[in-house]
């Protein structure tokens, strides 16, 4: 069965904590997801999204304070912003935009973060692998021929 | 990626945590397959590394192993973090060169798989090995502060703040705008519930206030702008001519006798008339006749003249000028104080209409010993005293359609207030309530509002007033009482509106000078609602009385020695330490394009003007990284979490061959 | 400049010369006004049920109307069919279950009347496009003060005459409100640019009690009675009103009021266009002052006589 990989940013103040909170509950949840920590989720640039799927992930996911609740004030607006632009682009340049997704959840939903990680990674399962690394790689090895 | 990597010796030490790691990540493979690494120079696994001898190992192999840098594979970073940051300090390594990688709350306790969990474990080690190996070693940023605060406002809460701040031993500007301190506390004439004089317990604080050796009151001055960051404020301020030096006046009175020009007095709310020269209310401080030009009949030239030929003491001076200077201060403590809602933007209650529909305020003038009427409560149309009063609470406030849609907290109180006390001066009078709800939650509060129905014999009606209109003589108040279903007409001698506390006139300038938050009515807004109600998000700013919110007295006083302790913890630091993991800007590679500009909520970056390009300002930058992220050049990069890393880490943990 | 307008039953029926004085006062403004072609009942009251087409039917079918002949504004001088017209034409807009609806039935309406006249349609479904105007929203909006103040023919020396706004102009605020009900002043700017004085009290928004003509008739009575004496009490020399259901109420109602109370004196009633159109100029037969219950003529003639001396 096809595992997918899923790059997840998660915020410090909220969902990081969340996913903490998930450990100290003891939730199981899918391992398929693999947590990188930034201060805010306005830290994760479109590049990064775009990397993480070229270095082979099948969806990235981003999890940030709810709307108003942002330690940097206004953060997460910022991110809503990017990714709802963003998710558009990806579609266009031929990914699916639904392997991309936005959650807001605080530091006290660890039951959320669980579910939310189990329903991602069989939506991402659904899809399919993206494969975008082994599309660039065999690209680049032409280009070098 | 293609670039160098830099050479480093990263230890690596994963913890068992007992069984809840090791039970399900198979550890000692991990710390075997990782001994290959590239950049790491040793791995080992132990059973608890925050125990005191698993950190005195660590402590001991980075001195034996000569390691740049660690990696503690365990808990969250939220546990431990500054533990391991500490112990790597006393072995001689800079704590930003600590990384923690958390195999634990986001992995063995949330998988059961322990194969996917052991690999899992490896691919977040990794990404933490390639962030360490780009890792910086970092100082914290430190701040001078200036220990001196400034106060804005001279009501009870500015006054309070001022007070508790200068006996802490610091310097204190007081800026008042008005010709006196004193602030609306001045203005009433008893104080809920105790029905204290409020002159007799405000004017010793504004004495106290005037003869403290650290405070500096400047009244009839104004705030011009605010430039500079917490513990650094340079703060330009105006000193507004008084045309009289406060120094030399004794307060004979004569020029007032010989003024021209009466005009509405605004400290018995436009009920009685003052002159162009005045002193605002007798126990003004300081103690000392002002000028008020604007109704003067005229400076330049010199119209009159009266005032300044009567002055025995030569005080007057026409030639004085409005100056401006700086001052140098730490914090500043903003409290404004607030207004009363316009009686004009409730047209169908006829406070503009007619002179017997008054609001709070003029009624405590009118209920003030030292007022208009000298205590007598009279109507202001025709002096007569009125046998029926009716007071109407919520008047704009609690109003989600027109009006504003807040509580304004004080009204239920100082209503029962107002009612009690003009039956104790008019015992064969009635006084009728319209109200909503009554709230009274303070000491001693609800006693208080029984003590105005079961001794005073005041009357509740529980409903709104519709419309409020004149025939003949009486004033006709159309309502409801909700209580028996029916439709309420009240006529009154007089009406009292409990208008809504709102933002203070000068607000929307004031704010924009000190560029700090307030919320949609204008109130300011503290950093957090429950944990940090005294403090604004912007470092240095710090929030006390009314211009918070609508509050009383005494929690006015509570919050302004709160602000004041606020003030004591910032002066109190010989310097601050502020977190160096801001995002700085690299010269060569900005363009000045300014969008990281607008991105930052604390407006830590500017445009340099003669090199063109984006400046940050570390003190007041935060860290967030919102501007490295909108950055189209790549010349801001969060310090210890820059592109390459974020890039490196993802390329660790998706790209490379699992090993397990 | 023609404009659409629509008169409403009252006004074609009972009040004719309220309805002349409009047509006439408006001429002097350069304004015709046009009514939309086989125009019907606007409903009286708007539909407060659950059940989504027969209310909105007829006002929609009005609207759609006046749509079809290339209206952008539909113009009203009775503040009950303003109130429906403006309502359901918000309602169509808002509602998409609605909209379906009655758009639905109203294309079967037009094939019913296919045997009378080849009518087509120039658009598929009515989506609310016409403005609902009160004809003092009009007269302060379109035509502008300054104009009508610069077409006044006669000089009303200050008639103190009290602004009766009644229920339907002004609630619910939302939706209909042509002002702040709490606090209105449109129509008193009206009064004061043809030359009145416009009299404040307190019971200019309060209920005639029309509605309970039939079921309740001493309690519309008594309520007749309030807003009639309230304004007398304050000086008024006669009421303006801006609905010809309320004068219908007010004027014929009068005779009820001095059974029931003795002191009343009665108080003549005016529509709002007679005492536009007699600023205006217009000859008094037009304004059918004689087929008022309570005799306003005394009113009129005194200023007739000045004309006469100057």
């Amino acid at each position: 069965m096809f595992e997918p990989q899923i790059m997840c940013f998660l915020c410090k103040w909220c969902t990081s904590g969340a996913a903490d909170l998930a450990g100290t509950s003891r939730i199981h949840y899918a391992p398929n997801g693999i947590n990188l920590r930034v201060m805010c989720s306005s830290r994760v640039d479109p590049q990064h999204i775009l990397y993480a799927f070229r270095a082979g992930a099948d969806g990235v996911f981003i999890g940030g304070c709810h709307p108003g609740d942002c330690h940097y004030v206004e953060g997460n607006y910022k991110t809503l912003r990017r990714v709802t632009l963003f998710s558009k682009m990806l579609q266009d340049l031929g990914i699916d935009r639904k392997r991309l997704r936005l959650e807001w959840i605080s530091a006290a939903e660890g039951k959320r973060f669980a579910e939310t990680m189990d329903e991602f990674t069989e939506q991402i399962r659904a899809l399919g692998p993206l494969d975008l690394k082994d599309k660039v790689l065999k690209r680049e090895v032409a280009k070098d021929e | 990626m293609k670039d160098k990597e830099p050479k480093k010796r990263i230890g690596l030490f994963i913890c068992h945590c007992g069984i809840n790691i090791a039970g399900v990540v198979d550890v000692e493979k991990v710390a075997n397959l990782m001994k290959d690494y590239p950049g790491v120079s040793f791995s080992t696994n132990y059973v608890y590394v925050c125990s005191d001898p698993g950190q005195q190992m660590i402590i001991d192999t980075i001195k034996e192993k000569k390691l740049d840098a660690i990696i503690v594979a365990a808990c969250s970073p939220t546990l431990h973090e500054k533990t391991f940051q500490e112990a790597a300090k006393l072995a001689g390594l800079n704590p930003y060169q600590i990384e923690i990688a958390n195999i634990r709350e986001q992995d063995s306790w949330v998988h059961s798989d322990k194969e996917k969990a052991t690999r899992k474990a490896v691919k977040i080690i990794k990404a933490h090995v390639a962030k360490a190996l780009r890792n910086e070693s970092l100082q914290p940023i430190k701040v001078d502060v200036k220990k001196r605060a400034l106060i804005i406002g001279g009501g009870v809460a500015g006054l309070q703040a001022a007070l508790d701040i200068a006996e802490h031993g610091y310097q204190v500007l007081v800026v008042e705008k008005n010709p006196s301190i004193g602030g609306k506390m001045i203005q009433l004439s008893e104080t809920f519930p105790t029905l204290d004089c409020s002159q007799c317990i405000m004017t010793p604080k504004m004495v106290e206030a005037s003869r403290h050796p650290n405070i500096k009151l400047l009244t009839y001055h104004e705030v011009e702008s605010v430039s500079g960051f917490v513990g650094n404020f340079k703060v330009r301020i105006k000193k507004k001519p008084r045309y009289v030096d406060e120094k030399l006046c004794n307060l004979c009175a004569e020029c007032e006798k010989v003024c021209p020009q009466v005009v509405p007095d605004e400290f018995n709310m436009g009920l009685s008339f003052r002159k162009a020269i005045y002193m605002p209310f007798p126990q003004a401080v300081p103690g000392t006749y002002t000028l008020d030009v604007q109704n003067c009949l005229g400076l330049l030239p010199v119209r009159c003249g009266k005032c300044k030929d009567v002055c025995e003491k030569k005080a007057i001076d026409y030639d004085m000028k409005e100056v401006i200077f700086e001052e140098e201060v730490g914090a500043i403590v903003v409290a404004t104080g607030y207004d009363l809602y316009t009686m004009q933007a409730i047209g169908e209650y006829g406070g503009e209409k007619y002179e017997d529909v008054i609001n709070g305020l003029e009624f405590e003038r009118i209920l003030s010993a030292s007022g208009p009427t000298g205590g007598v409560v009279r109507r202001p149309s025709d002096g007569k005293i009125p046998k029926h009063v009716v007071f109407v609470q919520c008047t704009g406030s609690r109003d989600t359609e027109k009006h504003n849609a807040y509580c304004s907290k004080i009204c239920c109180m100082y209503t029962a207030k107002h009612a009690m006390l003009y039956k104790h001066r008019v015992p064969d009078g009635q006084a009728t309530i319209f109200y909503i709800d009554v709230r009274a939650g303070g000491k001693g509060f609800d006693e208080f509002y029984q003590r105005a129905i079961e001794e005073d014999k005041v009357l509740y009606i529980r409903g709104k007033v519709s419309k409020i209109f004149k025939e003949g003589d009486k004033l006709i108040v159309w309502g409801a009482d909700t209580l028996t279903g029916k439709k309420v007409e009240v006529e009154a001698d007089m009406v009292v509106l409990a208008m809504a506390m709102v933002k203070a006139d000068g607000i929307p300038d004031l704010l924009k000078k000190l560029k700090i938050q307030s919320d949609i009515h204008g109130f300011l807004s503290e950093a957090h609602p429950k944990l940090r109600p005294v403090e604004s998000l912007n470092a240095g700013f710090y929030l006390a009385g009314c211009a918070h919110g609508p509050k009383d007295i005494p929690e006015a006083v509570a919050q302004a020695s709160a602000a004041a302790a606020k003030v004591g913890d910032l002066f109190a630091q010989k310097e601050l330490l502020h977190e160096p993991t801001i995002v700085p800007v690299n010269d060569e590679l900005c363009s000045g394009c300014a969008i990281c500009i607008t991105m930052c909520p604390y407006q830590a970056r500017s445009l340099d003007p003669e090199k063109g390009i984006a400046v940050v300002n570390e003190v007041l930058c935060e860290g967030c990284g919102a501007c490295a992220a909108a950055c189209p050049s790549g010349a801001a990069q969060q310090r210890n979490q820059t592109d390459e890393q974020i890039f490196s880490m993802l390329t660790a943990m998706l790209s490379e061959e699992e090993h397990v | 400049m023609k404009v659409h307008y629509y008169p409403g039953c009252t006004l074609k029926e009972k009040t004719t010369n309220l309805d002349n004085s409009t047509r006439e006062a408006m001429k002097r403004l350069d304004v015709e006004l046009v009514e939309p072609e086989g125009w019907t009942c606007c409903g009286a009251e708007y539909p407060l049920t659950e059940e989504k087409i027969v209310g909105l039917a007829a006002p929609i079918r009005v609207l759609r109307q006046v749509h079809e002949e290339s209206g952008d504004v539909l113009i009203t001088t009775c503040s009950f069919c303003y109130a429906v017209l403006k309502r359901a034409n918000k309602a169509i807009q808002e509602d998409p279950l609605k909209h379906k609806r009655i758009n639905a039935y109203l294309k079967d309406d037009i094939k019913i009347n296919a045997w009378t006249k080849e009518r087509t349609t120039g658009f598929a479904e009515y989506n609310g496009e016409v403005r609902v105007l009160h004809l003092l929203e009009y007269l302060r909006d379109a035509v502008g003060y300054p104009k009508i103040r610069s077409r006044l023919k006669r000089d009303l020396k200050g008639l103190k005459i009290a602004p009766y706004y009644g229920c339907r102009l002004l609630r619910p605020q939302k939706e209909v409100g042509i002002d702040e009900p709490d606090n209105p002043h449109i129509f008193e700017e009206f009064l004061e640019v043809l030359g009145c004085a416009s009299v404040d009290y307190p019971f200019k928004q309060e209920c005639c009690g029309s509605y309970l003509s039939v079921s309740l008739p001493d309690a519309a009575t008594e309520a007749s009675y309030q807003v009639l004496r309230s304004a007398q009490l304050n000086g008024a020399q006669a009421l303006a009103v801006s609905c010809p259901l309320c004068f219908y109420n007010l004027d014929r109602r009068q005779d009820r009021i001095k059974e029931k109370f003795m002191d009343f004196t009665g108080l003549p009633v005016l529509f709002f266009t007679q005492i536009m159109a007699w600023a205006l100029g217009v000859e008094e037969k037009v304004l059918g002052l004689d087929q008022h219950f309570y005799p306003p003529g005394p009113l009129f003639q005194e200023e007739k006589k000045a004309e006469v001396v100057l």
